[in-house]
């Protein structure tokens, strides 16, 4: 599904990531951990296709494609989903509005009709209740005068509704009380098909305690320190990245 | 607008739209007369600008011969963000519809106060306005 190699992107001349390499196939749950200022939300915008990341080195493949090439609307098209860390408001587009033009577009670019008014409602019935999201909430403009778990779950929302094949959730987890923590991980959980990866953005073991992730990556100073399966999570929250950083400091490991 | 008789109460709202190298200008007059007791007026007056070569003037006239007149003035500024359109991108919409979507939440107050299928018009007319002229 996704292969990265040896990624190098800077930020205003800043180097981020110093060569990532990474691999995730489809039916997989990663899951990227580290401390602030690794690089993780920046390998987020990468994939994404945010301009003012620049990628200075390395290739990605997506489904066989150059993903580099790819504008971000057209990766977005081709199923990759972003759940921002911060999502924006955006006042005086309602959620109904702003939906009905992403879920018609990605449907354009599979050549299939748009739907219909109310086959659309329909579907935006379905999903609300498959993630368990407030119905008032379509009537409302994209998260204007949301609460941060409200943004989160809308994020999940957009989720369910466009189905991608690469959802990358950044820090989604951030800000949510113990039973919105729940809602979105029954969601992801809800929405996970063998033929579908994520990739969870993560500072704490608290969210892979219900999204439990195949492969667990730790991201320090923009490169990837230690790969192992759901227990070096845990590993993590007793030991605290500390542990991780004398590691590398000590040359343990590259 | 004009307040002639008593109790009277009136909203303007504008909303100006300013791309390219456009310069646009507000020019309202709110006129309260002698006798026009308890009148009442509110004013909003918001710019969207599109791009940095683009500006928006505001220039609001009160004449207000009644003492007992409130009359208020509002007037804002704002930008498409460019986290807003990277945020539609991701969600598989271009940059041009992310425009045209978020120019018309923008202009929506107004739009809905036209006439049916003058306001689909209008906002037809709009897009096709902006079509091109985006930073």
């Amino acid at each position: 599904m996704l292969i990265i190699k040896n990624l190098k992107a800077s930020i205003e001349g800043k180097s981020i990531l110093k060569g990532i390499s990474l691999e995730v196939k489809p039916g997989e749950i990663h899951a990227i951990m580290g401390p602030n200022g690794s690089g993780k939300s920046t390998l987020a915008a990468v994939l994404a296709g945010r301009e003012f990341v620049e990628v200075t080195e390395g290739t990605i493949t997506y489904s066989g494609k150059n993903l580099l090439e790819m504008a971000a609307e057209d990766r977005a098209k081709e199923g990759i989903f972003l759940g921002f860390q911060y999502p924006i408001e955006i006042p005086g587009v309602s959620m109904v509005n702003f939906m009905k033009t992403a879920v018609n577009e990605h449907r354009k670019h599979k050549g299939l009709e748009p739907l219909s008014a109310s086959d659309f409602l329909k579907m935006m019935r379905d999903k609300k209740e498959l993630v368990e999201i407030d119905s008032k909430l379509a009537n409302r403009s994209v998260n204007e005068g949301f609460s941060g778990g409200e943004k989160k779950k809308n994020e999940i929302f957009q989720m369910a509704m466009l189905e991608p094949k690469l959802a990358i959730l950044d820090e989604t987890d951030s800000g949510l009380d113990i039973d919105a923590l729940r809602i979105v991980a029954n969601g992801v959980n809800k929405l996970k098909r063998p033929d579908n990866s994520f990739i969870i953005i993560t500072h704490y073991q608290r969210l892979l305690d219900y999204i439990v992730p195949d492969v667990v990556h730790v991201l320090y100073d923009g490169r990837i320190v230690k790969t192992a399966g759901k227990e070096l999570a845990l590993e993590l929250e007793e030991k605290g990245y500390d542990w991780i950083k004398k590691e590398v400091e000590n040359n343990v490991i590259a | 607008m004009t307040h002639i008789g008593k109790n009277t109460k009136s909203t303007i709202v504008s909303k100006g739209i300013s791309a390219g190298h456009g310069q646009n200008s507000y020019r309202g007059l709110v006129k309260v007369l002698k006798n026009a007791s308890n009148a009442r007026n509110y004013s909003q007056c918001d710019s969207l600008l599109l791009g940095d070569k683009c500006g928006a003037h505001t220039f609001p006239y009160l004449e207000v011969d009644n003492s007992t007149a409130i009359v208020e003035h509002e007037a804002t500024t704002s930008k498409i963000g460019e986290d807003q359109i990277f945020y539609c991108n991701q969600r598989g919409i271009s940059t041009e519809d992310a425009i045209g979507l978020i120019v018309n939440g923008y202009a929506r107050e107004v739009i809905n106060k036209l006439p049916m299928e003058f306001a689909v018009e209008a906002q037809k007319l709009l897009q096709i306005s902006l079509e091109g002229s985006v930073g």
